[in-house]
């Protein structure tokens, strides 16, 4: 027996569950009546704890008073913003002083043009943006940030810095424009671009060094004053403090896990223990102990600020996490990618950069960005310390006489801010999740 | 042929290109190889066969140094495997594998695969590079996947990349390890096509592998390994229809 279908089936709309608000709801919030019940207790909750903050927070919140006295005549249960307000300045950079507050400014403006190429696409060479990012910027950041004298190092990792970034700007903005990079623009424009290579290479070289020479000699005719770190705080300091962690923790991790995988006994050992010992003291430990007790191992005359043993001190601790997370990304390459890596003549350190390595910080991505927030929110334990980072900042506002204890409103403000940076981070790693997945589908 | 390796070969070995001599290995107390003394000349096609854990596997990873031998002498292209890492990148870049999972590198694209020995090993220039790797895509007959993720080929596809990507070296010696076992049936064919015309070209090959009627078709010589010994070596033919050693008999009539 034989079915035909004489006519076609004509399309009906999709029921009215798929396609309407009421229907969603219906579906995804009533479609019990226990459901109906819990979607109603939860809907009631959210509003009151919406109701209690809205009336709080902005409903009957002071924004503008003298003192804190004056913000409670005004209104005895809404927050006190003006004294959040009053301090802004403090919070975000600490002591340091007002009137050289656009060095600050001019550091973060610098390390934003540094990095916006990395997220344009027709701009190559990424990776060595990146890295001179990593190496040259701290230096020119730190001395616009602490100034005084330049000593000759200094004076020289200025002028590669100051050099890089002029480089890399150029080439970024060549490379939107015509999606040449800046050498073989440079070539055409000389119209050497069919000369052999040396005679190219030696072209860039001449370039680079008289440019070099230039800004060497600019840097040399001025100076900014200096900055004690005592006087640096706030956010400002939390940044400086967790911003040189991020950006030593993954080369140190990465340094670390490679050690701790080695085949050779001596590096495997210390590179096992130096991760086991810091990963079992807690953070405040360590840095008690780099403030404490490591100026007494250190020859009579050593001074190092406090800062930068703080500093070291992080890197340290999280450098030792992150050689785990890094590890066990190697963990997950199979033997086989070594080998395929092998017979086409890559040695060890071939293999690792280019097959294994870039595979296993893939994987790693969500571990690796969990730990820089951690590293991030770590960072307010400096303030135990006496360290006046944005935590600290935030609590001295209660004892200061105007606004005497005023906690709430500026540790909710402080989180706030937390969530917003953490939040970013977090977004951002999963963009670079997806956009990095593509084709990884083993 | 790059210049070094015409200074590195000696002359002695114009011939003869792989010597294994008494070679012998064990993984921790079990003895896989005993005693191999194989000789391959320029040219020549070998197919290795024997059951699972007979050690052809460990034989054919000996000679580029994937697996150490413990006793012996192994001499690829006239220069001795010792602990001398610079004599074993050297014979790695004359020899070209291919694996049974294939071990593409999965975050590069085909085209990136390919170049990356040229380029990096090599120090061939990217466009050079460029051309060499589509040549090869082309003779495997996938260079319409060149810029795809090995992740979006299918199995036959990627073991021919893997092909393409060792001769993209330019090695003198080509060793396959067991090529086709991950294939499904159909796509068993293609890559034994293209080994096939690769073997017309005068490549030297040993072959691991079950595909009797490609043995039948290119080897110059069958070996037949068990327990870590080569029971017996013979060319196709006579291996086939007249075979000695009674291990020999037993395994032929299981696969045949």
């Amino acid at each position: 027996m034989a079915i035909i279908k004489a006519e076609k089936t004509p399309d009906r709309p999709a029921p009215l569950s798929e396609r309407s608000l009421i229907g969603w709801m219906h579906k995804n919030l009533f479609s019990s009546m226990f459901n109906s019940v819990l979607t109603l207790i939860t809907l009631y909750v959210i509003y009151i704890t919406v109701k209690s903050l809205w009336i709080w927070g902005i409903g009957d919140a002071v924004w503008v008073a003298e003192t804190r006295r004056e913000c409670f005549n005004i209104s005895l249960d809404g927050a006190c913003w003006a004294g959040v307000i009053a301090w802004l300045d403090n919070i975000f950079y600490g002591r340091y002083p007002r009137e050289e507050l656009w060095r600050v400014n001019l550091g973060a403006v610098l390390l934003v043009i540094w990095m916006i190429p990395l997220w344009l696409p027709r701009v190559k060479a990424k990776v060595f943006i990146g890295l001179s990012t990593v190496a040259l910027y701290p230096f020119l950041a730190g001395y616009l940030f602490s100034g005084g004298d330049k000593g000759i190092f200094m004076q020289i990792m200025i002028t590669a810095a100051i050099t890089c970034l002029i480089a890399n700007t150029i080439h970024s903005i060549i490379g939107v424009l015509t999606g040449e990079s800046l050498p073989a623009f440079l070539m055409t424009r000389l119209g050497q671009n069919n000369a052999p290579d040396a005679t190219q290479r030696n072209i860039l070289i001449a370039i680079t060094v008289s440019l070099l020479a230039i800004i060497f000699l600019w840097q040399m005719t001025w100076s900014v004053i200096n900055v004690p770190w005592t006087k640096w705080g706030g956010l400002f300091l939390t940044l400086v403090i967790s911003g040189v962690g991020i950006a030593s923790a993954l080369p140190g991790g990465i340094i670390l896990a490679l050690g701790r995988r080695s085949k050779l006994p001596v590096i495997r050992v210390l590179s096992t223990s130096f991760i086991e010992v810091f990963r079992s003291v807690p953070l405040i430990t360590v840095l008690f102990m780099a403030t404490t007790m490591f100026p007494l191992f250190m020859p009579e005359g050593f001074v190092l600020n406090k800062l930068v043993q703080v500093i070291i001190a992080v890197c340290l601790f999280n450098a030792c996490y992150m050689a785990e997370t890094v590890r066990a990304g190697l963990q997950a390459i199979p033997k086989g990618q070594f080998e395929g890596a092998h017979t086409i003549g890559l040695g060890y350190w071939g293999a690792m950069g280019l097959i294994i390595m870039p595979q296993a910080l893939k994987h790693m991505i969500p571990n690796i960005v969990g730990s820089f927030i951690g590293l991030l929110k770590d960072t307010t334990l400096v303030s135990i310390i006496g360290l006046f980072d944005i935590l600290g900042m935030l609590r001295s506002i209660s004892k200061d006489v105007p606004w005497l204890g005023l906690h709430k409103e500026p540790l909710v403000f402080g989180a706030m801010l937390f969530f917003v940076l953490c939040f970013a981070m977090s977004k951002y790693s999963r963009h670079l999740e997806t956009k990095l997945s593509t084709g990884h589908k083993n | 042929m790059t210049e070094t390796t015409d200074q590195l070969a000696s002359a002695a070995s114009s011939e003869v290109i792989i010597s294994l001599n008494m070679v012998n290995k064990w993984y921790g107390d079990f003895h896989v190889l005993k005693d191999i003394d194989l000789t391959v000349h320029k040219g020549e096609r070998i197919v290795v066969c024997g059951p699972s854990g007979s050690g052809k596997s460990t034989l054919i990873r000996c000679i580029n140094h994937l697996e150490e031998h413990q006793a012996g002498d192994i001499v690829v292209d006239g220069i001795t495997l010792d602990k001398n890492l610079k004599h074993i990148d050297h014979i790695r870049t004359e020899v070209g594998m291919v694996f049974q999972s294939f071990n593409l590198f999965p975050h590069l694209t085909i085209l990136e695969n390919l170049m990356l020995g040229p380029v990096w090993v090599r120090k061939m220039p990217k466009a050079e590079a460029l051309a060499t790797a589509m040549k090869y895509l082309e003779r495997v007959k996938i260079p319409e996947q060149a810029s795809k993720y090995p992740g979006q080929l299918s199995g036959g596809q990627q073991q021919r990349v893997a092909i393409a990507r060792s001769l993209c070296m330019n090695p003198k010696i080509m060793l396959f390890d067991e090529p086709t076992s991950a294939l499904d049936p159909e796509m068993i064919k293609e890559v034994l096509d293209v080994m096939v015309e690769l073997a017309d070209t005068g490549m030297t090959m040993i072959v691991v592998t079950h595909e009797m009627g490609f043995a039948k078709t290119i080897a110059d010589r069958v070996i037949f390994m068990d327990e870590g010994d080569i029971v017996e070596e013979n060319e196709p033919n006579q291996f086939f229809d007249n075979p000695q050693h009674e291990r020999t008999k037993l395994f032929l009539s299981q696969i045949l």
